[in-house]
């Protein structure tokens, strides 16, 4: 190194941040920004749909059922509780608990996936069957995409920390895909009252 | 590769070791380095120029005089199909986020891209994409309803075969690489800014750069949702567009325009950061104005969103509506209007130097006002309902295109060729592809407003002799004819500098920003030292004893992360290593998106390869290779 000059040291600098401070929370605000507003897309053609019928859901058709998507919102809903305490273990740098959370997301992950398949019967149409139907069967499919997408990763991290490589930085990871969870769950509570409680009252 | 200046060796090897690919083949497909990537998406999206280019060259020969023969009218179709999705997607675009991707990181002092595995998948996927549509093309079913592919004709009803099937999917594979460039962009830009770059010193280009990447952010799921729901209407029966089961044509023409309109200031926005770079360098000054400057940038940005209906002024929307729009159309040009006048204060106060990048931008000052007067025009409703569908508006979009895009680029081709090659292009040839180009362009699209005054239509694959158009077209045809020659002086100039060009140095023209402080081109690690910033013009402000940054390992990839207002240290971040992984990603995703345009079964056949790559991506190894890094180092 040449002599003379200011150095500016980094090497005491951490290696592993939470949060804003960290590159991997702007990639995930970078995604859910970009699937937020494709969400809303849906949502937004859902209500322009709705400008070409007199009733909604259109003549003939019937009302979505609303026992499952309940049960699903209610669920997601409920599932940021533990997912908070995913972040507090994660910050803390609590092993024990990252794996203990990580491990009842992906449970719920798959149950989610489960419960979207009974969404889907709960339309009561079928996509084919009018424009209504169609962009009910889009939104939701929409969403169910990401929820699959997030499901898969859930389950290739759950793996991955039940093994002995964790690095500090590993515990940055788990706070990123709590903070996803938000975004997954939040969006869905918007989409189900557009899609399921929207028809009984539009 | 030597180390720079003032670097010392052993430092430079240990870098070297950690950073650079591996060779061969193997090397150039596992390869995460934003250059290497970035050079070839460069080169990858000025072929499909070229390819764009000769689609355009067959339409100006078919229509070079009446009743040519040469070209018939479904092969026309496509040609000006493919001509314009390929200009749009695959060159533009593209070209725009390649030129981020190669630059940003070394015009901000980092050491490569945010996240360089994403950054190679992306490249992949727009590759495979723009294949596929080429090879449609040749083999005779091209798509052939339109850049923009306006239902109900685009629909199940009007166009069967796979033909839109093939442009939904071409245009879906360049959103998720425009999309993936956008988040890399935005990232970098936000978190590996070397130490002291706070916001209010990034360089114009930089700016320039981060608004794009909101913009493609906010626009693009806007294209890439029409897509997915014309495609859903094809391949299984939905009826989103379908007026006769509720569906709705016009809802394509927004979902579209809403994207459509912004697309073209995210063509416009990165190349008005060239101009101002190349401004800058040439005068030797800073841009005048620089607040005023990135204001304008983002004003651009937020007002490209209100517009898009002004595509839509034969549609029958509400008079209110139409005034609104044509009100919001003719705001837009106060932002650009401050940059202008920016640049000739810039300008004025200092002395230009008339290098061929110079040229290139005095030539989109005079092109882009053209389209500008022009778009002027047709922002008003009822002139626009003359001129819509005719010739007058393949004018005015040529001016504002290749006026506000291709000009600025050549420039910056120009300007930065010697950063990624060593060498400089020769200004001699410069200053003939220049004028030729300048001529040509000229000389092709201005008969085309005199054409669609006289109501030629455009998407015409042949006219009467009756219609007094001919002597026009012939004009337009030579135009094109001088167009070819200067891109075929361009690739001389290219080729020979390559070889024989004179030796860039570090920098070659004295330009202040930190790309031009490491060496030409620059090692696998961009810094020996990560740079601090002490001012707006990095280089030209910094002092002789400038401090640097020192502490970041070299027995391993890391690098610096700084917060996002004032660029100070944040903390250190390991970097991935180089991974096959991202091309078998981008792969699976191609089985996936080219079957589905055949079969709705593509979904179940497809997910299989995307899982399993999606787990080998995901499956963190690093740590394995850095043990072996060091192994190696101790053995
Ligand atoms: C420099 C050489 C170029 C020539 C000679 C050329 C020629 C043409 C011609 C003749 C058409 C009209 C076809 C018709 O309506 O029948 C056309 C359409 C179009 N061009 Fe170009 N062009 C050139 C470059 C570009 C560039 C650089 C861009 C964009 C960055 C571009 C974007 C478009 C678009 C979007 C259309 C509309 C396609 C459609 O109607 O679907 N062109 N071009
Ligand atoms: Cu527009």
């Amino acid at each position: 190194m040449r002599t003379g000059r200011t150095l500016i040291d980094v090497s005491r600098l951490p290696t592993a941040t939470f949060g804003p401070r960290d590159m991997m929370w702007w990639g995930t605000a970078g995604f859910i920004m970009i699937e937020g507003t494709t969400l809303f897309i849906c949502a937004a053609t859902y209500f322009y749909l709705r400008l070409n019928f007199g009733t909604w859901p259109p003549q003939h058709t019937l009302r979505p059922s609303l026992l499952w998507p309940t049960v699903q919102v209610v669920l997601m809903a409920l599932s940021n509780g533990p997912n908070l305490l995913l972040q507090r273990a994660a910050r803390a740098l609590d092993l024990n608990g990252v794996r203990r959370w990580v491990l009842l997301e992906a449970i719920l992950c798959v149950v989610f996936v489960a419960l979207r398949w009974q969404e889907f019967l709960s339309l009561n149409v079928r996509w084919d069957a009018n424009a209504y139907g169609s962009i009910a069967w889009a939104t939701v499919g929409l969403h169910a995409t990401l929820l699959v997408l997030q499901a898969l990763e859930t389950l290739v991290f759950t793996t991955f920390l039940f093994s002995d490589r964790i690095e500090e930085k590993h515990f940055s990871d788990a706070y990123d895909s709590a903070f996803y969870w938000y975004f997954m769950t939040g969006s869905w509570v918007v989409l189900y009252v557009v899609v399921f409680l929207g028809p009984r009252f539009m | 590769m030597t180390p720079a200046v003032g670097v010392d060796p052993g430092e430079h090897a240990a870098l070297e070791r950690v950073w650079r690919d591996r060779t061969g083949l193997w090397g150039w497909l596992t390869s995460t380095e934003h250059k290497s990537i970035g050079k070839r998406y460069i080169i990858t999206a000025f072929v499909f120029f070229l390819l764009g280019g000769l689609n355009a060259g067959l339409m100006r020969a078919q229509l070079a005089r009446p009743e040519n023969g040469l070209i018939g009218p479904d092969r026309y179709n496509q040609l000006f199909t493919v001509h314009g999705t390929t200009m749009m997607f695959l060159f533009a675009v593209p070209i725009m986020t390649a030129m981020g991707l190669y630059f940003v990181p070394l015009m901000v002092g980092a050491r490569n891209v945010a996240f360089p595995r994403l950054n190679a998948y992306g490249y992949w996927v727009y590759l495979i994409g723009g294949t596929f549509l080429y090879v449609q093309l040749l083999l005779n079913t091209g798509p052939d309803t339109g850049w923009f592919s306006y239902v109900p004709l685009a629909g199940p009803g009007f166009s069967p075969g796979k033909r839109v099937d093939t442009w939904a999917q071409t245009v879906t594979f360049t959103e998720i690489a425009a999309l993936v460039g956008a988040v890399e962009l935005i990232v970098t830009i936000f978190k590996n800014r070397a130490p002291g770059m706070s916001l209010n010193r990034m360089p114009l280009f930089v700016w320039a750069m981060l608004v794009m990447a909101f913009m493609i952010l906010f626009a693009m799921p806007w294209v890439a949702s029409a897509t997915l729901f014309l495609a859903m209407d094809r391949l299984i029966g939905t009826h989103l567009f379908n007026p006769a089961e509720g569906g709705d044509a016009l809802l394509w023409q927004h979902l579209f325009w809403f994207f459509g309109h912004p697309e073209v200031y995210i063509i416009f926005v990165p190349a008005l950061g060239m101009v101002s770079e190349i401004v800058s360098t040439f005068t030797r000054r800073p841009v005048f104005g620089y607040p005023a400057m990135v204001l304008s940038l983002i004003t651009t940005g937020f007002l490209s969103f209100s517009l898009w209906v002004h595509h839509m002024f034969v549609t029958g929307i509400p008079e209110l509506g139409s005034s609104f729009f044509t009100a919001a159309s003719f705001m837009i040009a106060i932002p650009t209007g401050i940059q202008i006048f920016c640049w000739i204060a810039t300008i004025w106060a200092g002395r230009p130097r008339l290098t061929v990048p110079f040229l290139f931008i005095l030539g989109f000052v005079v092109t882009f006002m053209i389209g500008g007067f022009s778009g002027v025009m047709i922002a008003s409703v009822p002139y626009d309902q003359q001129a819509h569908d005719t010739y007058f508006i393949v004018a005015h979009l040529h001016y504002v295109l290749l006026g506000g895009g291709v000009f600025p680029l050549f420039g910056a081709f120009y300007f930065w060729y010697p950063k990624i090659t060593g060498r400089l292009l020769s200004e001699r040839l410069g200053r003939w592809h220049f004028a030729l180009w300048f001529i040509g362009v000229n000389l092709t699209f201005f008969p085309m407003h005199l054409l669609g005054l006289r109501g030629m239509p455009r998407r015409v694959y042949t006219y009467l002799p009756e219609t007094g158009w001919g002597p026009l077209n012939l004009l337009a045809t030579i135009g094109a004819v001088i167009v070819v020659l200067s891109v075929v002086l361009f690739l001389v100039n290219v080729a020979l500098s390559r070889w024989k060009g004179s030796e860039a140095g570090e920098n070659p023209w004295d330009a202040p920003t930190l790309e031009w402080g490491t060496t030409s081109p620059p090692p696998s690690y961009n810094f020996a030292y990560v740079p601090v910033v002490e001012g707006r013009s990095a280089l030209w402000d910094r002092s002789p004893d400038h401090p640097v940054v020192t502490g970041l390992r070299t027995d391993m990839r890391e690098v610096l992360v700084t917060t996002l207002l004032d660029a100070e240290p944040d903390h250190r971040h390991r970097h991935p290593q180089s991974t096959v992984w991202p091309l078998l990603t981008a792969l699976s995703t191609g089985v996936l998106f080219i079957t589905l345009v055949y079969t709705p079964w593509g979904l179940v056949i497809g997910i299989v390869p995307l899982t399993i790559s999606f787990i080998g991506w995901g499956w963190p190894t690093e740590r394995d290779h850095q043990e072996q890094l060091r192994e190696e180092a101790a053995a």
